[in-house]
């Protein structure tokens, strides 16, 4: 008799998984990062708290930390060590980071939420 | 002639035009100067725009700086943010004050319950940062910062301070939770410092769960991050007797829309069924937020009347009267009471 976790471990399914972009967690206090292309990744947008504050409206009113989300997405098929590079450039660039997290399309849908 | 407000009016969907105008018809009575700007947002808006919250809207509330807004409705699943949810991100609007006050003729097993609570409503896991970040792992971010949490802390003891209130706590999971909510509590326990009058403290968010069933009328105001915020809030909605009087005011720095927490209500739609009242005791708290104190207490007066006379109530309290006659009864009894 399979236990619970047995049969839920068992309902896994086989997905295909595309690296498609990271997002970059970066820490200045110098207000909204700018960023050219670097290699293949191009930043699509940047939030601060979960809003997005490039591109588009950003009311003056809103409260802004220094960690900033900035998500860059691959302009052609990419693979993890083309991660390695990009991370070694943004560094070298000056910037700050507290954390990258790579983001992953599963069988076609982006596995990763926008900015409001 | 009164200083002239100019109000961003937000009908939203379902019920919410008809809702609206019930609302408008009563506060334009109330001798408030007001000029209502309208705009759309909600589900109309998807075919005519692609968006629930188009940017004229935006635009407009930009410009006014105030709203009163009728209810809206997320489609689950579809991609499509949440209208409420953008308009909070996008004005900054962090302080989600909803009061918890009995209405007398909604009869309930407690004498006495009067709570403001102040919701963070920006933060926590309501910044939209998650990621599947395995094939069998989703994650969320729940993302609380200092100024963040200071500033709903000082938000809210200003207004206890302002309004008389006696004492605020802090609902946390700091026992668990050691960063983030640790870091609310802290910033909390540090703005209190400022008010020494008022009688500052903190509970665990699951405690307060229970004692809010068990005895509500143990609390005066109190101060949450916004997960915790969106579930006692609606928690303490059903205290005093369900959302269709539950009045909410989404509060920035200069910026506010006032709405009510509950739903378009879709099937009702046209028939001009639904009770008001929710939009009306937010439109109530956005004239206090005006300033228009004496247009605010004349409205109150009158729908509790009104309401006290069970003449011409809608069906959810036991009446038979369509919603634009119970704004009319509410008219009605302003002008009796001039």
């Amino acid at each position: 008799m399979p236990t619970f976790t047995e049969i839920a471990k068992a309902t896994k399914q086989k997905r295909e998984i595309k690296l498609v972009g990271v997002d970059m967690y970066i820490i200045t206090d110098k207000g909204i990062p700018k960023f050219d292309d670097i290699g293949p990744f191009k930043c699509e947008f940047i939030s601060n708290r979960g809003t997005k504050v490039w591109p588009g409206f950003v009311s003056p009113d809103l409260l802004q930390v220094n960690w900033y989300r900035c998500r860059f997405m691959a302009t052609k098929d990419v693979q993890d060590a083309d991660i390695n590079t990009f991370l070694d450039a943004l560094t070298k660039k000056g910037w700050w980071w507290s954390a990258a997290q790579k983001l992953w399309n599963y069988d076609g849908e982006a596995g990763f939420s926008k900015a409001y | 002639m009164s200083t002239q407000h100019v109000v961003t009016m937000l009908p939203g969907e379902g019920t919410g035009p008809e809702i609206c105008e019930a609302v408008r018809l009563v506060i334009d009575a109330s001798g408030v100067n007001i000029k209502w700007d309208y705009e759309d947002i909600g589900l109309d808006c998807l075919e005519k725009y692609g968006t629930l919250l188009p940017d004229k809207t935006i635009q407009n509330i930009a410009k006014n700086r105030v709203a009163l807004k009728g209810p809206t409705t997320t489609p689950i699943g579809t991609g499509h943010k949440s209208a409420n949810v953008t308009l909070r991100k996008v004005f900054d609007l962090y302080a989600n004050v909803r009061p918890a006050k009995l209405i007398p003729v909604l009869k309930r097993p407690w004498d006495k319950i009067d709570i403001i609570n102040f919701r963070e409503n920006t933060e926590d896991s309501y910044a939209a940062i998650e990621h599947m970040v395995s094939d069998e792992v989703a994650q969320c971010l729940k993302v609380i910062t200092w100024p963040g949490s200071y500033r709903i802390a000082d938000f809210a003891f200003k207004w206890a301070k302002a309004n008389g209130r006696k004492k605020i706590y802090c609902v946390h999971k700091a026992n668990i939770m050691k960063m983030t909510d640790g870091l609310f509590l802290d910033a909390f326990k540090e703005v209190a410092k400022k008010y020494p009058d008022i009688e500052s403290g903190d509970i665990i968010v699951d405690n307060c769960c229970m004692q809010l069933v068990r005895n509500p009328a143990q609390f005066d105001c109190l101060v949450l991050p916004n997960l915790y915020g969106d579930i006692l809030t609606d928690l303490c909605a059903g205290l005093v007797g369900g959302l269709g009087f539950a009045p909410g005011a989404n509060v920035g720095d200069g910026c506010a829309i006032f709405e009510a927490v509950h739903g378009s209500a879709p099937k009702y739609a046209g028939m001009k069924k639904v009770n008001p009242s929710a939009v009306l005791v937010s439109g109530i708290m956005m004239l206090r937020w005006l300033k228009e104190e004496a247009a605010a207490a004349r409205i109150e007066k009158a729908m509790f009347a009104v309401l006290d006379e069970r003449k011409h109530v809608t069906y959810d309290v036991g009446g038979t009267a369509k919603t634009d006659e119970y704004a009319q009864a509410i008219v009605d009894k302003m002008h009796a009471n001039a």
